[in-house]
Order: C-alpha cells, then sequence, then structure tokens
C-alpha cells in the first residue's frame, strides 16, 4: 500500500519539476502556483506514506521506524530535499531554485521504485539495527545530505548565470535571465551550506555514538566514516573560504558542487568499497 | 658569539612560528590528509588487505607495508600529519587570539560612528515630547533586547548605547579547541587503549583475548564465561537478535553474569564487551567403534579427545572434526598410536556414497579407508556443531574526552553562527518642543536581524502618530 502511494508521489515530483521549469520560461504565476501546489501535494502524499509504512511494519510484527535500509533512505532523502525546498521557497518568496531542485528528488524517488537491485519491501531489523540512534544518526545525516543537495543545484544555477554583461547572444541568454542574482544565489548558497555542515557534524556525531555502542569504537576509518569526514572538510574548507578568504560568487558555486559529489560518494559510491557499512548493498 | 648568533637564532624561531602560523599550511594538510584518508578507502585495509597482499609479488608487498599503506589510519606518517594540523591550529589561533580578545574587550565601549549626527543614519524621526521623555521610552525598548544599555547625556543631547552578542568573537577559538581536544582524545585512546576480540565456544571460558593488527594477545584478570548463546531468525531467515549470556569470573568466583545483545555493550573491569558475530564449529561427532569380533561402541567425542582400543593397547586420538570436508561430507580425522607406530586417516559420514562413486578409492587412498587400522573398524554417525559467540573486546579511556570535545564544537557551532556582535546607539536631541531621533546600528553578521531591531526603535513614531 505504502509503495503504490510511493510511486504516486514519484509522478507527482516529476510534475512539480515540469511545472516549476514552465514556470522559469513563461514567468506566469498561474505554473508558478501549479508546481508549489503539486509538490505540495507530493510531499503530503510522501509523508503519509511514510506513517503507512511505519504502521504497517508494526502491524507485521517487525515494527520500526521506515529508514533501515537503501530503498527507506532514498525516499527519506527524496522527502527531506522537498521539506527543506519548499521551506526555502517560502522564506524567500521566489520559485526560482524549483526547476533544479525538484528534478532531484523526482530521481532519487524514481531510482528507489526503478532499480531491481533495491526492494521496496518492509524488511525487519538485523540486531545491528535495532538502536535508538538509528533515527537521530539518520534523519540529521539526510538532513544535512539534503541542504547539500540544493546548495548544489543553486551552485549550478550560479555556474549556468554566469556573467551577464559578457554573455552569448541566443537561446541561452535569455534562459539565463530567468535566473537570480547571482549574489543573492550566493547568499542562498552559504545559508544551506551553514544548514548542512551543523547537520552533518550531528550526523557524524550520533553515527560515532552509535557505532561506540554496536562495534565497540567509535571511529574505525570505515570507508563511509572516512568520506563522511572528506565531505565535512570540504564544506568546512568552503566555509573558512568566505570567512577568512573574502571567498564569494563562483568559487563558493564550484566549492559547493564539489561537496555533492562528496556527498554522492559517501551516501553511495562507499557501497562499492568494502567495510562494515556496505551491508546496505545485500 | 654574541648579537650575530642571537639573530639568527631569533630569526629561525620566527620562520619555524610564522610557518606553522599560516593558514596556506592548513589548507595544504587538509588536502594531503583528504587525499591519504581517500586512498585508504581505496587500498584494503588491515584484515582486508591479506587478500591482496597474497596476489602482489612480495617485493612489493614488502615495499607497501614499509610504507604502512595497509593500515595507514595507524601509521606514522598519518599521525604526523595530525600533529601538524594540531600544532598549526594551536600557533594560529595564538596569533589571533590577542587581537580577537581585545576587539571583545573593547566591545562594550564602542565609540558611535559620526552618522549619528548627520543625516546619514540608519533611521531617523521625530518624535513628540522632551529628549528625556522619549529617551527613556527608547531605554525601554532597548532593554528588552539588549542586555548591555548605557545612557549618556550631555546638554540636552541623550545618547543611548545597546549592545550584546561580543561573545560570538570567540565562537570560533570555541571550535578550534574543541578540535584539539577530539584530537587528544583520540590520542589518549590509541596509546593507553586496545581493541580486541575474542571467541567462545557456547560453555567456554576464556581469559585472553586478541589484539587487532596482528598486535598478538592480551591476557585479561579476569575470565568469561558463555554459558549460552542464542540466535533468533525471523521468518525470512535473515538473523533477528543475538544474545550471549556470559558470566564474570575473577579467581573462579563468579563476580557478575550478564546478557550482551548487539548495541548493549557490557562493561566489566574497565573493559567493554561487544556481541560481534558468532559461528558454527563442528563440535562434537558421533563414533562406532566395531571391534571386528561383534563388539561395537558408541562415543561422543569433541576434536582432542583420546580414548583406548582394547586388546591393541593402541590409543585413538580425535584429530580433526570437519563438517564437510572437500565436498564429501562430515568426516573426522584420527590418528591412533600403538606398538606398530602411528597413523591417520579421515573417517567419513558417507563412506558408502563415497566408495560407490569412486570404486577402489579406499585402495588408491589409504588415509581414507575407515577400516584401516585392522581389526577395527569406525563409523561416523552424525556431528553435532557448536556455537561460539564473537565478541568484540576493547577499552578507551579516550571517550570522554573525545565525548566532551564533540559538545564543545556543536555548542561553538551555535556560537559561531546564530549569534553575532550587535549594537545600536540612539541619539535624542530637542527640537522646538520636539525630540529628533537619528538610529546607528553595527553588526558582524545577521544584518537582517539588525535591522529589525532598528525598526522596532523607530516603531515608537508610529506609535505616537497614532496617539495624537
Amino acid at each position: 500500500m505504502n509503495i503504490v502511494i510511493l510511486n504516486w508521489v514519484t509522478f507527482i515530483y516529476f510534475g512539480a519539476a515540469v511545472f516549476y521549469f514552465i514556470h522559469m520560461l513563461r514567468g506566469d504565476d498561474f505554473w508558478g502556483k501549479a508546481a508549489t501546489v503539486t509538490a505540495f501535494v507530493g510531499i503530503t502524499a510522501q509523508t503519509i506514506a511514510l506513517i503507512v509504512r511505519w504502521v504497517e511494519s508494526y502491524s507485521m510484527g517487525i515494527g520500526h521506524i521506515p529508514l533501515s535500509n537503501l530503498y527507506e533512505s532514498l525516499i527519506f532523502f527524496a522527502w527531506t530535499v522537498m521539506l527543506l525546498y519548499l521551506i526555502m521557497e517560502w522564506r524567500i518568496g521566489s520559485r526560482s531554485a524549483g526547476p533544479f531542485v525538484t528534478p532531484f528528488a523526482f530521481l532519487l524517488m524514481a531510482y528507489a521504485s526503478i532499480s531491481p537491485n533495491i526492494s521496496g519491501e518492509i524488511q525487519p531489523l538485523i540486531p545491528a539495527l535495532k538502536s535508538n540512534w538509528l533515527t537521530s544518526h539518520v534523519m540529521t545525516c539526510f538532513m544535512g545530505y539534503a541542504s547539500f543537495a540544493i546548495a548544489g543545484g543553486l551552485g549550478f544555477m550560479h555556474l549556468v548565470k554566469g556573467d551577464e554583461a559578457t554573455g552569448r547572444e541566443g537561446p541561452s541568454k535569455s534562459f539565463r535571465r530567468f535566473l537570480p542574482s547571482r549574489d543573492a544565489l550566493d547568499e542562498l548558497i552559504y545559508q544551506c551550506t551553514i544548514l548542512g555542515f551543523i547537520f552533518l557534524t550531528l550526523g557524524i556525531i550520533t553515527g560515532a555514538v552509535w557505532a561506540h555502542y554496536a562495534w565497540g569504537r567509535y571511529w574505525g576509518w570505515d570507508p563511509k566514516e572516512t568520506w563522511s569526514l572528506i565531505t565535512w572538510l570540504v564544506y568546512a574548507a568552503m566555509l573558512h573560504s568566505r570567512y577568512v578568504r573574502g571567498w564569494r560568487g563562483r568559487r563558493m558555486a564550484v566549492m559547493a558542487l564539489l561537496g555533492l559529489f562528496c556527498v554522492l560518494v559517501t551516501y553511495l559510491g562507499v557501497n562499492y568499497l568494502p567495510g562494515l557499512h556496505s551491508y546496505i548493498k545485500a | 658569539m654574541g648579537k650575530g648568533n642571537k639573530n639568527s637564532a631569533e630569526e629561525r624561531k620566527n620562520a619555524i612560528w610564522s610557518f606553522f602560523a599560516s593558514v596556506r599550511l592548513t589548507v595544504v594538510l587538509l588536502i594531503v590528509i583528504a587525499v591519504s584518508s581517500i586512498l585508504g578507502t581505496l587500498i584494503p585495509q588491515q584484515e582486508e588487505a591479506q587478500r591482496i597482499m597474497r596476489e602482489l609479488p612480495p617485493a612489493l608487498v614488502s615495499i607497501l607495508q614499509s610504507l604502512q599503506l595497509f593500515d595507514m589510519y595507524h601509521s606514522v606518517w598519518f599521525l604526523l600529519l595530525m600533529l601538524l594540523l594540531a600544532v598549526n591550529l594551536i600557533v594560529c589561533s595564538l596569533n589571533r587570539f590577542p587581537r580577537t580578545w581585545r576587539l571583545f574587550r573593547s566591545a562594550r565601549s564602542g565609540e558611535p560612528s559620526r552618522r549619528l549626527e548627520g543625516d546619514a543614519a540608519d533611521r531617523i524621526f521625530t518624535a513628540g515630547g522632551m529628549p528625556a521623555g522619549v529617551a527613556d521610552q527608547l531605554e525601554g525598548l532597548l532593554r528588552r533586547k539588549f542586555r548591555a544599555v548605557h545612557r549618556m547625556e550631555d546638554g540636552g543631547v541623550v545618547t543611548l548605547h545597546g549592545e550584546k552578542g561580543a561573545f560570538s568573537y570567540l565562537g570560533v577559538y570555541v571550535v578550534h579547541a574543541s578540535i584539539l581536544i577530539l584530537l587528544a582524545g583520540a590520542i589518549i585512546g590509541s596509546l593507553s587503549g586496545f581493541d580486541g576480540y575474542v571467541n567462545i565456544p557456547e560453555g567456554g571460558t576464556i581469559d585472553t583475548v586478541k589484539l587487532r593488527g596482528g598486535q598478538g594477545t592480551k591476557k585479561l584478570d579476569f575470565a568469561v564465561r558463555c554459558d549460552r548463546f542464542t540466535v533468533e531468525f525471523y521468518e525470512n531467515g535473515m538473523p533477528r537478535e543475538f544474545r550471549s549470556d556470559l558470566t564474570f569470573l575473577k579467581d573462579g568466583q563468579i563476580v557478575r553474569e550478564g546478557s550482551l545483545r548487539v548495541n548493549h555493550p557490557i562493561e566489566f573491569g574497565g573493559i567493554r564487551f561487544y556481541q560481534a558475530s558468532y559461528g558454527n564449529q563442528p563440535g562434537t561427532a558421533l563414533l562406532t567403534v566395531r571391534d571386528g569380533g561383534g563388539g561395537k561402541k558408541l562415543l561422543k567425542v569433541s576434536a582432542g579427545d583420546q580414548f583406548e582400543l582394547g586388546g591393541r593397547k593402541a590409543v585413538v586420538s580425535v584429530l580433526r572434526i570437519e563438517e564437510n570436508l572437500m565436498n564429501m561430507g562430515p568426516a573426522v580425522k584420527l590418528g591412533i598410536m600403538s606398538e606398530e607406530g602411528g597413523i591417520a586417516f579421515w573417517v567419513f559420514s558417507h563412506i558408502r556414497e563415497i566408495e560407490e562413486a569412486n570404486p577402489g578409492i579406499t585402495k588408491q587412498v589409504p588415509q581414507f579407508n575407515p577400516g584401516i587400522f585392522k581389526p577395527f573398524y569406525f563409523s561416523l554417525g552424525g556431528i553435532e556443531s557448536a556455537y561460539f559467540t564473537g565478541l568484540q573486546v576493547s577499552t578507551d579511556p579516550g571517550v570522554p574526552v573525545v565525548a566532551a570535545g564533540a559538545i564543545l564544537m556543536v555548542a561553538g557551532f551555535m556560537i559561531v553562527f546564530f549569534f553575532s556582535h550587535r549594537q545600536i546607539w540612539v541619539r535624542v536631541e530637542g527640537r522646538g518642543g520636539r525630540s529628533r531621533v537619528s538610529i546607528v546600528g553595527r553588526c558582524n553578521r545577521d544584518p537582517a536581524g539588525l535591522s529589525r531591531d532598528m525598526d522596532n526603535l523607530a516603531a515608537v513614531e508610529r506609535k505616537q502618530s497614532l496617539q495624537e
């Protein structure tokens, strides 16, 4: 039942992404409102699906919060991206980031639904996952990932925006017209990065506490732990560059994308390397 | 002698100091540490390295080992990088802290800018009433938001100064101090802690653990007995729960009993035990011995057991018990010592089927002949597996230090990201029965919040005009 709803949500997010694109090209407020409403319907449906899944697991006798395997984490990642995006859209009163963030949420849902290696069945928790730390660790990590994903999307927009004065003529130039100013993008990238950085720090800390109770050591340099540290260092470097060296603009955008790359390696790439964390692959 | 040498010694000290005081060094160190860490996720480490070490040419393996590439996170050079980073952090902080401290101390008495008097203030409005009264109202509003409010009166002009959040300048040092504390905790742990593992067969007792990284063994001053190991499975075959019921013995006396589960370690004698894994090892074998004269004996034996064969003055030792030897099923290796010397052979459970599939095998391979020690004939009924529980055993005195560092880091982030030094000056001057108010604000972060505070004060004008 919950999988049926989640499959629908995948299409709803696709619809929202399309509406955001049309809104960007036509500047029509109707399409903008349609996009926001669609996104809101999507996240509401997804929230319901997650609750249904949670309750279903209890009725199966293997009750747990739906954060325990690759399928559930992909779904949750998409949920946090949409949640943070909608909050941001509300706070800044602009839909310009919509076409660059909602497709990411759609792709996450699509990957979860379509990939043959990822099963949507509700599965019981193996002993290592039976811990209260599961909830806080997974939630903080994915809130961090989502913030960084949005920052990356904004960084992409910043690079596409380019230099208005010297840009080439033609369709790409008129397209860039619809993007917000580079200064505004820069400020947003900065704020998303701070949010992500705090969440990632909490995610690493809760992970270390959990590892201390489950595996007997709070840090073991396994690929996931190591790459999460590297991601943390990249964003720390980004914040330092801004505060200490006054970096702005293009360099920040590039670092936001570099950071997002590290996030994806930390989340998905390490499953292809040996270590304790890659049980997710199984 | 004399001044020449002293200057060059000072110069050298200054050069070392400025080397470590540069942020460029930090960037270089962080890049090197990041790249090395990435390498460590691509090159198999510790136990997993065993596989790749067998496949590479020995010369290459010894080079890689001397560079400690198969255990790089505990290698000398990685530790050195961390130490350099720590020194770099300390020197940078010492360099910059005095200036920041002075800034923090002088925050209270910040001089208002000249903008306060002219037309370039952030907010300017006129309010009804004499300066003193208007200033009272504004002071009340200021005190609601600002901890420190000073009022100065000078010839009919009232100046108010509200200030808060100067401690935010120190936030960065809290974060950096927390990093140093984390590093210290890690060092304490690696110097005076240990990380080991041990397998305890169900019913068995151990008092020695194996240390990770091939560092040998460690004897504990108490013993641990596994009374029972339970593993439960879900319907789909996935493990549901592992539980080891343990008894801790000191000098043979039971001191403590407890159930160990994953995520619920037990601490005893300053050492923590974690349920890590479990396994099956062949435990006991059901052996039938026929003496060729109609007699038959049924024995339940474990590896290492010995028994005598009557009449031939021979001693049989149970050397090995295998659940599946060479894909031919359960087998037991027996060694027999007698006057004629010693022999060893395997007794297969499925010897009939093996002989049918491979006629003459017991002649070609005498070690597979269960009747080799005439007139005795051995047969294997079955093998019972016994569980053993795999425990992670470790102690890490650095943990409380690391925990303190982590908490301090989060506190430092709160200070750095969510607080800012905010100051507002208000100047109230009488102008023909009314008061001219000008407001200037200054902050090091969050200009939007400063703007809101100034708007709150300026709202006095609106309230007054509503009353009039």
